[in-house]
């Protein structure tokens, strides 16, 4: 470009002095041309920057360690990736449960903005047994203080369940994820207020059972409502607080059972990813209010990290016999965890996880990564009542499902550098009950491993 | 009941132990001869803000065309503040992307607009072309520079300063225009702001005069030398009005409300008048008027709002697409 300008330029100056020559000639002074050839270098000088301007306003493209992104103006276009590549040993297990490799999410993700306005996410799922979508929404962002989100979402509930994906400490999420929404189609108002100190979300969506997404349509012609206030009261203020954060969260609507499904939970699992609770007697299925409530927090400072929250689920359930309601109670389900981190190698971590490994991981070099050990312990309490009442009566069966999970797992984390993370979780998880005779089950024992690829 | 007294006591108490002082940075986007001013005046306010609060602000500076300026902030720019070349710019802001009120001009004194300048006349030592008044600027043979009035705030000073001149010397708007065409003839190169014509009339030897800033005028003698050029004052100039006002919707996104604010209070301020007086704009101030008044020439000025209805009218008469300038510089 710059080539093109100037050799056009040395052309039109010997355009010019040519035709000088010829008007010198004609009678235009000396001081006159040299007028004219000052003009027109200054002419070529401004369209050489209203180029160079122009050119800045050209998209940019760029791939880096956050992926891809096409850029004009307010106009991007962004491509990511996440790729989780677990083992998972059973340890004592009697072969009850396989030892087995497995993808655990293999997800390219579509996002970018069209204009000021509207922006968008398209992450499909490809681990498992097919392909599903995980996110799909549209923002309209009508102001950082209102965002109106309409789609398939995450709900707002669980702190934990908010973490992104490749974000999270361990290798499964803790025991309160169990009894929050997963991702659920609606439409939901957000925003963050008082100078970025208050996030509240506010949302209308068809409604889950606990841990698990929304089906594809309502099944129940009844919606949820949730909501959630978090602050970060210190976050202007620097300081040890800085990224102290608090708040609560909600959740209430009605959720039915039918003939096809029961509404409920297909089944509470253990962070070892094995179902301990589920209703397993004939004829269960919700039927009236579901409401949950979550008081959570967080705090970062430097390497460390800590996570805390409670989660309070409360459902309606019936057993239904020979077409008759035999039993109806508010069945409640609690959990909650506290879980600890701290990166060794000193870099600072948050709630969206490291953002910058210090000394990349490199051969024959001296960069070795950041390691981060990390413990939690948690539980998950099933409500006596879904138990009581015989074999007539009760939702679950003691003999084969259990009342609590109690879990502690220890970690450590190996981040190579930005894009890659090997994770080593050990996990162990008793019960309370869960075997013939009101025995307690034998506790869950396991090791995962995890090669985590995002950019 | 004592115990949650006491942790809240204690909780309060240890607050201040994890209470930082604050940093803040501005982006104070301005137009094309503000760059000394503001450099000037932004190591001022950055002291004065800390002594006073504890807090440390950094300022950076965006200059360009003040129209050219206004239309980055409409497209996304993140200005905490602008200090633009006109009101009629500031409006757009207001009424384009909706980003601060429509009623801004009333927030702080003069109209929001702390320091003044007006129109005059740049010429090389000894004023060869014998420049005296506006009509010499429409003689053939004479190059006069200005910038294009579709991006520089000044250049529409400059255009209404000359309409005016001759709609009153003539009688009519007819007479007015037909006065900028001669002149707008004799325009060489168009710059896109008012500091882009100062390079092209002092640093590359363009043209014989050039209409210009007050305090640019000033600027360029006192940079470039004394006695190379001189400034002629027209018998007729306009009141330069540059104005300033918080862009609400960054600020309060960027939690920089209040600092930006103080800043442009701090213009109002002693110390702030001064350092306009002493960059060449007319102070508003009573003691920085006594004391840089005598270096400011007696000239007669009209007003935007009493010549050409104000901002919004004039923009829409003379300077949208289709308006008089349009239609005499396509015409040439």
């Amino acid at each position: 470009m710059k080539k093109g300008i100037k050799q056009a330029g040395v052309a039109t100056l010997a355009v010019i002095a040519s035709v000088g020559a010829a008007q010198a000639a004609q009678g235009a002074s000396a001081e006159e041309l040299d007028q004219r050839i000052r003009i027109l270098e200054r002419k070529l000088e401004l369209d050489k920057e209203a180029a160079e301007a122009k050119a800045k306003d050209s998209p940019t493209v760029s791939i880096s360690e956050k992926g891809l992104s096409v850029k004009k103006g307010d106009n991007e276009f962004k491509f990511n990736a996440l790729v989780q590549f677990d083992g998972r040993t059973y340890l004592d297990d009697k072969a009850t449960q396989n030892d087995t490799f497995t993808f655990r999410r293999i997800r390219p993700t579509f996002q970018g903005s069209v204009g000021k306005l509207v922006s968008y996410r398209l992450t499909p799922e490809f681990a498992g047994a097919g392909a599903t979508i995980v996110d799909a929404y549209v923002d309209l962002k009508f102001d950082p203080a209102y965002t109106l989100r309409a789609g398939k979402v995450k709900g707002p509930v669980g702190l934990e369940r908010l973490q992104g994906g490749s974000a999270i400490t361990f290798i499964e999420r803790g025991l309160p994820t169990e009894l929050v929404p997963n991702r659920d189609l609606g439409v939901q108002l957000q925003g963050d207020v008082l100078n970025n100190t208050l996030n509240y979300t506010i949302g209308y969506y068809n409604g889950t059972s606990d841990g698990r997404d929304g089906n594809a349509t309502d099944t129940d012609n009844r919606k949820e409502v949730a909501g959630r206030l978090f602050a970060e009261p210190f976050k202007n203020a620097g300081g040890v607080l800085e990224k102290l954060g608090v708040g609560i969260a909600a959740s209430h609507g009605t959720q039915i059972g039918n003939n096809t499904t029961n509404a409920l939970p297909g089944g509470l699992r253990s962070p070892s990813q094995r179902n301990f609770f589920v209703y397993n007697e004939a004829g269960v299925t919700a039927n009236g209010d579901h409401t949950r409530i979550s008081p959570q927090a967080y705090f970062y400072n430097g390497p460390f990290g800590l996570l805390a929250e409670y989660v309070q689920s409360t459902q309606e359930i019936d057993r239904v016999t020979g077409g008759a309601v035999v039993n109806s109670e508010d069945i409640k389900l609690t959990a909650w965890q506290l879980a600890g981190s701290y990166v060794i190698t000193g870099e600072d971590i948050g709630f969206k996880g490291l953002s910058k490994v210090a000394q990349p991981f490199t051969i024959g070099g001296e960069g070795w990564g950041a390691f981060e050990l990390a413990a939690r312990y948690g539980e998950l309490k099933v409500d006596d009542a879904a138990f009581d009442g015989g074999a007539a009566l009760r939702f679950a069966n003691p003999d084969a499902q259990s009342k609590k999970a109690s879990s502690w797992t220890a970690g450590v984390n190996w981040y190579l550098n930005t894009n890659v993370k090997l994770a080593l979780n050990y996990t162990n998880t008793s019960f309370d009950g869960g075997k013939a005779g009101g025995a307690d089950r034998d506790d869950d024992k396991t090791v995962f491993t995890r090669l985590q690829l995002n950019f | 009941m004592r115990i949650i007294k006491t942790a809240i006591a204690a909780a309060a108490l240890a607050l201040p132990l994890f209470a930082h002082a604050a940093s803040y940075e501005l982006l104070n986007v301005s137009y094309d001869p503000t760059r000394e001013l503001y450099k000037e005046f932004n190591e001022a306010f950055a002291k004065q803000y800390k002594a006073k609060t504890g807090d440390t602000v950094t300022i950076k500076q965006s200059h360009g065309g003040s129209g050219k300026q206004a239309r980055a902030v409409v497209d996304g720019l993140q200005a905490d503040v602008v200090t633009l070349a006109l009101a009629g710019d500031v409006d757009s802001i207001a009424t384009a992307a909706k980003l601060l009120p429509k009623d801004w001009q009333k927030r702080l004194p003069e109209g929001s607009a702390p320091y003044t300048s007006t129109i005059v006349f740049l010429v090389r030592a000894g004023n060869p072309k014998g420049i005296k008044d506006w009509d010499d600027l429409a003689k053939p043979g004479v190059s006069v520079i200005t910038p294009n009035p579709k991006t520089s705030g000044g250049a529409q000073w400059n255009y209404l300063a000359a309409w005016e001149y001759a709609k009153r010397k003539y009688g009519g708007d007819a007479k007015g225009k037909e006065f900028v065409e001669k002149l707008y003839k004799n325009v060489p190169v168009l710059d896109t702001g008012a500091r882009g014509s100062t390079t092209t009339f002092v640093q590359r030897g363009i043209g014989d005069v050039f209409i210009s800033w007050e305090n640019e005028a000033f600027l360029a003698r006192k940079e470039f030398g004394e006695d190379k050029f001189q400034i002629i004052v027209p018998s007729l100039s306009i009141l330069a009005q540059p104005t300033v006002s918080v862009v609400d919707k960054v600020v309060d996104k960027k939690g920089t409300r209040k600092v930006a604010e103080a800043y442009l209070q701090y213009l109002y301020s002693e110390e702030g008048q001064d350092i306009a007086g002493r960059n060449f704009y007319r102070p508003t101030g009573a003691a920085a008027k006594a004391k840089y008044g005598s270096q400011f020439p007696k000239v007669e000025l009209f007003t935007i709002d009493e010549a050409f209805g104000g901002w919004t009218k004039a923009k829409k008469d003379h300077f949208s697409d289709g308006g008089s300038f349009d239609q005499i510089y396509l015409k040439n």
